[in-house]
């Protein structure tokens, strides 16, 4: 009898009865408790000596099963999950590798099959990451922690079980904390750094633990914490973009979506292919889903994603984390705990907070005026950090003795021509932020260097005067106000209402811009009713001012501007102007000439005190997307733009934005050396391919070629032909050349592969 | 809705002022809202707008208004009949974290003189400029009422994580030619800071305190 063979090789085939119990436990039963008995047994062996245990393998395998079939048993094997769980806390510091390695995979198994629940896995195998000593078993179990979230994430984010790591977490980084911080607390930092990389924690009290780490003790910690703050976001993005492009790859195989610019095109055929053929339930299926996912496609590009923000604007209180950051880890009062590469580290993170949630955290700037000097080592980091720190709402009495501080050391004549630079531009990243904490006098002199010799240094100066030229001009001296914010100027004085720079007001745009272009042009075209009855008639009551070409008011900045032929336009921008030798008062001086044009300017800058001849326009009519192009094409047309955002660099900027210290040190003048000019190299060749294209293009898929045809083709019909007789009938000499070249061609091919 | 009109405008307003006044009526001033959904705008790339428009009514009359002034300015509030701090008494608050929160939430706005604005951060910390209730400054040439009523009547648009956003324009109180042009200007302006302009927005509602919300766009 089959059956009883089987049966008799039960208790040694651990492997056969696991198959068989799947098939029907109840039969089985006694089998199973046998093998049950038997791990209880060698369980109380291993609790009582751990290290002299020897029948590993045996008890390897008995896990394993165990595991494997304990759904069918729930009441006998109620206490193993336990059981494993204990044996891994007790011992396991000696068990043997494979063993530990096991109980690991067993747990994992027992909670995929849901016998226990993931928070307790975490809850078993998170405190041995701490504990144990070895590197691997470490690795493992972290890896494990990872793919747990990751999975219990995937379709829905699982709040609980994420409140729960974050707890551990939590406790881990404050249990390690105080007097002798132990570097454990790393591992929390690192797991919480993997899963926000991973869009898998996206929320406050992510950051939060963040947070807490970079306040830690322990230098390695803090430094985690910090590091995670200045970079996880790039790093984040970088990781979504990947995920997407692998995602586009795998969708590649489906026929329905494709790259943006085939679906279309696609549906088109289709749709073509469904009024021609016959109409299949099939096509029309396939019709549907190609228009569904364009549809999701679609969706998924115009929906905002939005949960994802930088970890620094999810803080709970930034004013306390600054504050404590800098209190614990750079006052002097603190220590030198950290190297000055880490001081940087963190200085830039205080930095970033103060500028993005304007902060007061006054103790920093006087803090870096120490550091700021021309002999500093990474000074210009410093100086990054100065300009990041500053913004609109911080006191210009903190401020200026920093800019001062500056000027002195950096901006003077003794000093070389790029510490010059370095110094007025990181003085102009300071005022674009905070444009009163200079006193006029002081940047009147700083302004004089747009004379400098040096190309960098006189356009850090250029720079500061097209910054003042738009904030407050009455600052610079008459010579560099230039000629419309001279004209501006005087309208303002002439009309009674001098603006001046004034602490406290926020720099935000207030009433439509170049509105009053608007009204004249409307005006002139005969569109202005001013009783609205007329509005029915009106552009806006018609179809065509609100259906414009997307395209085209999209990019109507490029579009032809209308240019008087007459009038003389200075185009070249500030920045750009190539030739250095051109003297900077050239372009930046008054010219007196051309009225025409001054009075063209003037009008506008008139009308703009009329407010309420402006606000009549806003009052009784909706602009309709045409009036907005035309209002964005007359706004470019009467150059007010330029007048608007000012130089390059004014506009751009925000309190927000980070400053590069590279940048600061201004274009580099002269050749480029040997490295730079491998790596401009490298970067054109990045996309190029090299070498025979040969094998790329047998790997891809492609139809047959007629070469392959000719050889698969049947020699019975080929025999008769011209090509296959005049083989044979070739002269000895043509065969010996024939058969030369193929050898040769043998060996070419067998030395490539 | 593809577009809006004036017609349009003027016919909600019709509707919402008759639903306040005749078919609930309440005992408090109701304030009509302008509510904003945009479209096709990241938030995290595109850059965040921010303001600031004069309408031409004071939509809330009932606006809290506190001056931060010096011996003059302090005098002259307290004589238009407006709350009014010296320097001794923020200096009283110590920085105290929710001492100043709680003043911030007291008031809706705030005003200071040009001589003491430079030291509110000092002395108040980033905790006002958080709630964008910053002062705005006022100089002793400048007519103190003058100022109150322009700072009760500028309306501030600033988007922040969400999508979404909503100011008020008006009350019910006004009729239906004001509250029409408050509209208006709130919402041509609006327009006018997005990138794309009527294609960043999604919908334009208007709603009174207590009433149904009227779909504009």
């Amino acid at each position: 009898m089959p059956k009883r063979r089987r049966a008799a090789l039960l208790p040694s085939n651990i492997a056969l009865l696991q198959n068989l119990i799947r098939r029907d436990p109840g039969s089985y039963k006694e089998e199973f408790l046998v093998q049950y008995r038997h791990y209880a047994t060698q369980k109380e062996i291993l609790a009582t000596n751990p290290s002299g245990f020897h029948d590993t393998e045996a008890f390897l395998d008995q896990i394993g099963f165990i595991a494997q079939v304990c759904t069918c048993y729930p009441s006998e094997t109620k206490e193993y999950p336990e059981d494993l769980a204990d044996l891994l806390k007790a011992h396991h510091s000696v068990l043997p590798v494979e063993l530990r390695e096991k109980i690991v995979q067993s747990l994992v198994l027992l909670r995929n099959r849901g016998i226990i629940s993931s928070e307790r896995l975490i809850q078993v195998i998170f405190p041995l990451l701490t504990t144990t000593n070895s590197k691997t078993f470490r690795k493992d179990i972290y890896t494990t922690l990872v793919r747990i979230l990751k999975n219990a994430n995937r379709n829905t984010k699982a709040p609980k079980l994420n409140r729960t790591v974050q707890t551990l977490l939590f406790t881990l980084l404050e249990s390690t904390d105080g007097p002798a911080a132990a570097p454990d607390g790393l591992w929390a930092a690192k797991l919480a750094r993997e899963l926000w990389r991973r869009s898998i924690w996206d929320d406050p009290r992510t950051v939060e633990i963040m947070k807490q780490a970079a306040l830690h003790g322990n230098t390695k910690v803090a430094i985690a914490g910090v590091s995670f703050f200045l970079g996880v976001d790039r790093e984040r993005e970088k990781a979504e973009r990947k995920k997407r492009g692998l995602a586009d790859d795998d969708d590649s195989s489906n026929a329905s979506s494709d790259d943006e610019n085939d679906d279309k095109p696609q549906i088109a055929g289709i749709k073509h292919r469904m009024g021609i053929n016959k109409k299949t339930g099939k096509r029309a299926r396939k019709l549907e889903a190609a228009m569904r996912s364009l549809k999701k496609k679609e969706k998924g590009a115009s929906l905002p994603t939005q949960l994802n923000f930088s970890a620094i604007h999810l803080l709970h209180d930034p004013q306390g984390f600054a504050e404590r950051l800098f209190s614990q880890t750079l006052s002097r009062s603190s220590g030198n705990k950290f190297t000055l590469e880490q001081r940087i580290q963190i200085l830039n993170l205080v930095s970033r907070l103060i500028g993005v949630h304007k902060l007061s955290v006054l103790g920093l700037y006087s803090y870096l005026l120490k550091y700021l000097t021309p002999k500093q080592r990474n000074v210009t980091q410093f100086m990054a950090a100065t300009a990041q720190a500053s913004h609109d709402l911080v006191p210009p009495d903190v401020l200026s003795p920093v800019i001062r501080k500056i000027a002195d050391e950096f901006v003077s004549d003794g000093v070389a021509a790029e510490v010059a630079a370095a110094g007025l531009n990181t003085i102009r990243e300071i005022l674009t932020r905070n444009p009163l904490a200079i006193e006029a006098d002081l940047l009147q002199d700083l302004t004089a260097y747009k004379g400098s010799k040096s190309k960098s240094v006189m356009m850090a100066a250029r720079s500061l005067i097209g910054l003042y030229r738009e904030v407050a001009p009455d600052m610079l001296s008459r010579k560099d106000r230039g000629k419309i914010a001279s004209m501006e100027m005087s309208a303002a004085a002439a009309a009674g209402e001098v603006k001046k720079l004034r602490f406290g007001v926020e720099n935000v745009v207030e009433g439509i811009p170049g509105l009053e272009l608007l009204e004249k042009w409307r005006k002139e075209q005969g569109l202005d009713k001013d009783d609205e009855d007329a509005v029915p008639k009106d552009a806006e009551d018609d179809d065509d001012a609100w259906d414009i070409d997307v395209s085209d008011s999209e990019d109507s900045d490029s579009g032809w501007i209308d240019m008087e032929s007459d009038v003389e336009y200075n185009v070249s921008d500030e920045e750009d102007d190539a030739d250095g030798n051109t003297d900077a008062g050239e372009d930046l001086s008054d010219d007196d000439s051309d009225k025409e044009q001054e009075a063209e300017v003037n009008q506008p800058t008139k009308r703009v005190k009329t407010e309420d001849a402006l606000q009549t326009l806003m009052a009784t009519k909706i602009l309709t997307p045409a009036d907005f192009q035309k209002l964005d094409e007359l706004r470019t047309k009467a150059g007010l733009d330029k007048i608007l955002h000012g130089g390059k660099a004014a506009s751009a900027t925000t309190h927000e934005d980070t400053v590069d210290a590279t940048s600061l040190l201004g274009p580099k003048s002269g050749k480029a050396d040997k490295a730079e000019r491998l790596a401009a190299v490298m970067e054109g060749r990045q996309d190029r391919q090299f070498g025979p294209k040969k094998g790329k293009k047998d790997s891809q898929p492609h139809s047959t070629t007629n070469k392959e045809k000719a050889r698969k083709k049947n020699f019975i019909m080929m025999i008769h032909k011209r090509d296959v007789q005049g083989k044979s009938k070739k002269s000895l000499r043509d065969k010996q050349k024939v058969l030369r070249a193929h050898v040769e061609r043998q060996k070419k091919s067998k030395k490539k592969h | 809705m593809s577009k809006i009109t004036v017609a349009g405008v003027r016919g909600s307003v019709k509707e919402l002022l008759d639903y306040s006044e005749n078919t609930k009526k309440r005992n408090f001033l109701e304030t009509v809202e302008l509510q904003i959904g945009l479209k096709n705008y990241d938030t995290q790339r595109d850059k965040r707008f921010s303001g600031t428009v004069k309408l031409p009514q004071v939509p809330r009359p009932n606006m809290t208004i506190c001056v931060f002034g010096d011996a003059h300015d302090v005098d002259r509030a307290k004589h238009i009949g407006v709350d009014a701090m010296s320097v001794d008494d923020l200096k009283k608050l110590n920085k105290n974290k929710k001492l100043i929160k709680k003043l911030a939430k007291k008031y809706n706005a705030f005003i200071a003189s040009e001589v003491l604005i430079k030291q509110v951060p000092r002395l108040l910390g980033p905790q006002l400029s958080k709630a964008g209730k910053f002062p705005t400054p006022v100089s002793h040439a400048d007519d103190l009422y003058g100022k109150i009523t322009e700072v009760k009547s500028t309306i501030k648009f600033q988007l922040k994580k969400v999508l979404c956003l909503a100011v008020a324009v008006g009350n019910v109180g006004m009729d239906e030619d004001q509250l029409v042009t408050q509209i208006m200007i709130a919402s041509n302006f609006l327009v006018s800071l997005l990138k794309k302009h009527w294609q960043n927005v999604g919908s334009l509602v208007i709603k009174s305190s207590m009433g149904p919300s009227f779909r504009i766009y």
